[in-house]
């Protein structure tokens, strides 16, 4: 490969500047939002706005999954269990302080009690992302990156089985749910009713992924993790400490993915294995747009949820499965690369 | 390499003792004396003494069928180095196939009363033509997009058990009639042992032909190997379809077995993990190792459970961190530990029958 193609693969991947050159991004992007009109004439309003509180989520999910894939080149498949584990700190932090206030009532206390349970949680899960990464994904980088992507790919499969089987053996398998975070009534705007606990998680998603983006762009840290993702070599030549770096994307895909579980605690309640179907979901959008695409991942999470809704509408909730198991086997026909495109290395070495 | 280790054998042969004759033979269908052995021990094990229980025989059958799945999935994880993530699907699909070919029951449309002995090929048969097509669509690509798509096709094929309920009844589940009319576990057993030992020399059989040595190549470099003039797509389709067509095979066994089948049960991908550390922890590109770990680990854990009292999962959880485990730190699994072991043994035998050279570092024999 001569120098003037290693300059041009070195441009920046976390860009806007790879999205559109594809037709079958084209396509399914216009055909998302003529999805999303023809929902909202036969659903309703409120159906799009519900679509938009997932799909916030569920870019919050593919999101952090990006990030590993694109950095560490690990196919994370315990990205589930990072959810889950949200899901339970938030309610174990949540339903005391919720019983605690109801014995010393205190209005501005219990306005904030969710977001400690939120905010637990989210700090959980990039503690849960720190252990995980130091105690098993380090050490068999430093032994081997012969084979990684299949061995990583197993590696976390493992440590999903374990966390899943884990919280049964522990916990039990009971649901453990909040009815809503804040007991108000739904806000009624133009035929629009949306609870106030959909519009803080669309707002957390929102406000998470602008911050990641920010701090991806701007931050001196950012841009070394973005170093990384692009040349491991030469991101060490310059100093960038690789161990470090690692887990911190580590720390931060998990930490973002136990936010999401948290705000959606609502709707997922909190049991082992509820972590399967936002993996399921997430890793759905990963493919479609291109393994290790961050700003991709975050189109996709809201055109996959629009998808889902859709399939709901029209077809019934049991063939949310199905439905997009073809979509997906005909766009990987046609660009098996995903929609927007992968420059991730790990892939071609295998 | 291989054919000089051939040659030798066949030079032992000639002159060698009849042992070494029905070694050799032995061999070519894909055992050794010692596997042998632990077969037949495994295989009169149900009719010694403290063993003779039901309970400890229904453990023996989960153990066999275990094994069995192992050495299928190992055919690919181990071989060509892609993850069949979708393999329990797979064993529900042959499962259901040879259920719905058997079922005489008023409750569903299709009532054709096949002897499930026909059903469990036909399901062997269709589990093998689905993974022919799945394979020809993906396995075009890399390993990972194999193994993810092989995943969504899973939870698909489950989506599609859940929901053509007119067929399968759905979540309801079907109650496909046994195979035999005994309480006994007893043939169950010696079916299953069958089962494992016909997949276990076919699938030998195959990784020993040329088609075996272009697996191992693709499992290896798959650009060396496309460059060397193998068709990566067609050697790995070939396995793929070989390795889910087993996986049908013995989903008939579990259909007619266990009389009970509900999507939940047999296809989940969870299943697929624990087959998938079974084999990892036997040994990956082995075979035989996932069936030398399934029989004294599931016994294990099976008396264990069966001693104490509330606690789910026990086992999973120690299949998961044995699986990171010996991912880590073992990469070759309990057959890698069987190999340096036998290396190390062999070695001191062979110090021990050859005579010890002077200090110039000649033989009595050189001279």
């Amino acid at each position: 490969m001569t120098t003037s193609n290693a300059r041009v693969t070195a441009a920046p991947r976390v860009s806007l500047a790879g999205l559109t050159r594809r037709t079958p991004a084209l396509i399914v992007v216009g055909g998302s939002v003529v999805l999303a009109v023809v929902i909202a004439i036969v659903g309703g309003p409120t159906q799009i706005v519900n679509t938009l509180v997932t799909g916030g989520m569920w870019a919050l999910m593919s999101m952090g999954l990006a990030l590993i894939f694109g950095v560490m080149n690990i196919p994370h498949f315990a990205h589930g269990e990072s959810f889950m584990v949200g899901a339970f700190v938030a309610y174990y932090i949540f339903t005391p302080l919720t019983n605690f206030l109801q014995n010393h009532p205190s209005g501005l206390l219990t306005a904030l009690a969710p977001f400690a349970g939120i905010i637990g949680a989210g700090l959980a899960g990039a503690v849960m992302g720190i252990i995980i990464e130091r105690l098993v994904v380090a050490p068999l980088r430093h032994r081997t990156r012969e084979g990684w992507v299949m061995n990583t790919f197993l590696l976390t499969a493992g440590i999903s089985y374990v966390l899943t089987n884990g919280a049964t053996l522990t916990l039990g398998a009971d649901y453990r749910g909040v009815q809503q975070y804040w007991d108000v009534p739904p806000l009624q705007f133009l035929g629009v009713r949306l609870t106030l606990d959909r519009l803080v998680a669309f707002v957390i998603s929102i406000v998470v992924i602008s911050i990641l983006w920010a701090f991806m762009q701007r931050s001196n840290t950012g841009r070394s993790i973005r170093a990384v993702s692009q040349d491991e070599t030469g991101a060490q030549m310059v100093g960038i400490n690789l161990d470090a770096v690692h887990t911190l994307t580590f720390a931060l895909a998990t930490g973002v993915a136990a936010l999401a579980g948290a705000s959606l605690l609502f709707m997922f309640p909190a049991y082992p294995t509820v972590g399967q179907n936002p993996l399921y979901v997430s890793w759905y959008v990963v493919m479609l747009v291109g393994l290790g695409n961050v700003p991709g991942a975050i189109i996709g999470g809201f055109i996959v949820a629009l998808l889902q809704t859709a399939t709901e509408q029209f077809l019934g909730l049991s063939w949310i499965n199905v439905v997009p198991v073809v979509l997906m086997i005909i766009v990987l026909l046609v660009a098996p690369s995903g929609i927007f495109g992968s420059e991730v290395k790990g892939i071609q070495e295998q | 390499m291989e054919s000089h280790i051939e040659l030798d054998r066949k030079s032992e042969v000639k002159g060698g003792s009849a042992w070494q004759g029905a070694v050799a033979v032995l061999e070519r269908i894909g055992f050794t004396p010692l596997g042998l052995a632990l077969l037949i021990v495994i295989a009169i094990l149900p009719m010694v003494g403290p063993f003779k229980q039901e309970y400890i025989l229904s453990w023996l059958i989960e153990a066999a069928f275990f094994g069995a799945q192992a050495i299928a999935f190992d055919f690919t994880a181990g071989f060509i180095n892609v993850i069949n993530f979708g393999f329990a699907a797979f064993l529900g699909l042959g499962a259901y196939t040879s259920a719905l070919l058997a079922n005489t029951t008023p409750f569903l449309a299709l009532r054709l009363g096949i002897s499930p002995w026909i059903g469990m090929w036909a399901g062997a048969l269709l589990a093998g033509i689905v993974g022919l097509g799945l394979g020809v669509l993906t396995l075009r690509l890399r390993g990972i997009f194999a193994a993810i798509m092989a995943w969504f096709f899973g939870i698909a094929l489950m989506g599609l058990a859940n929901n053509l309920t007119s067929l399968t009844r759905g979540s309801l589940g079907l109650h496909p009639n046994t195979l035999f009319n005994t309480p006994s576990n007893l043939p169950y057993y010696y079916v299953v042992l069958a089962m494992l030992v016909l997949i276990y020399v076919v699938l030998k059989q195959v990784t020993k032909s040329p088609y075996g040595l272009a697996f191992k190549a693709i499992g290896q470099n798959i650009d060396a190997a496309r460059a060397s003039g193998i068709n990566p797509t067609k050697y790995r389709v070939a396995n793929f379809a070989l390795s889910c067509a087993c996986a049908g095979l013995l989903g008939g066994f579990y259909a007619h077995f266990y009389a009970s089948l509900t999507p939940a049960t047999v296809m989940p991908t969870s299943n697929t993990v624990e087959v998938l550390a079974i084999a990892y922890i036997g040994g990956r590109g082995s075979l035989w190792g996932g069936v030398a770990f399934a029989f004294p680990f599931i016994m294990f854990i099976e008396w264990l459970k069966s001693s104490t009292t509330n606690l789910p999962g026990l086992e999973l959880v120690i299949y998961g961190v044995l699986m990171i485990v010996v991912m880590i730190y073992y990469p070759g699994g309990l057959a890698g530990i069987y190999a340096w072991a036998e290396t190390h043994v062999r070695a001191m035998f062979y110090r021990w029958r050859t005579p010890r050279p002077d200090i110039a570092g000649h033989t009595a024999a050189d001279s």
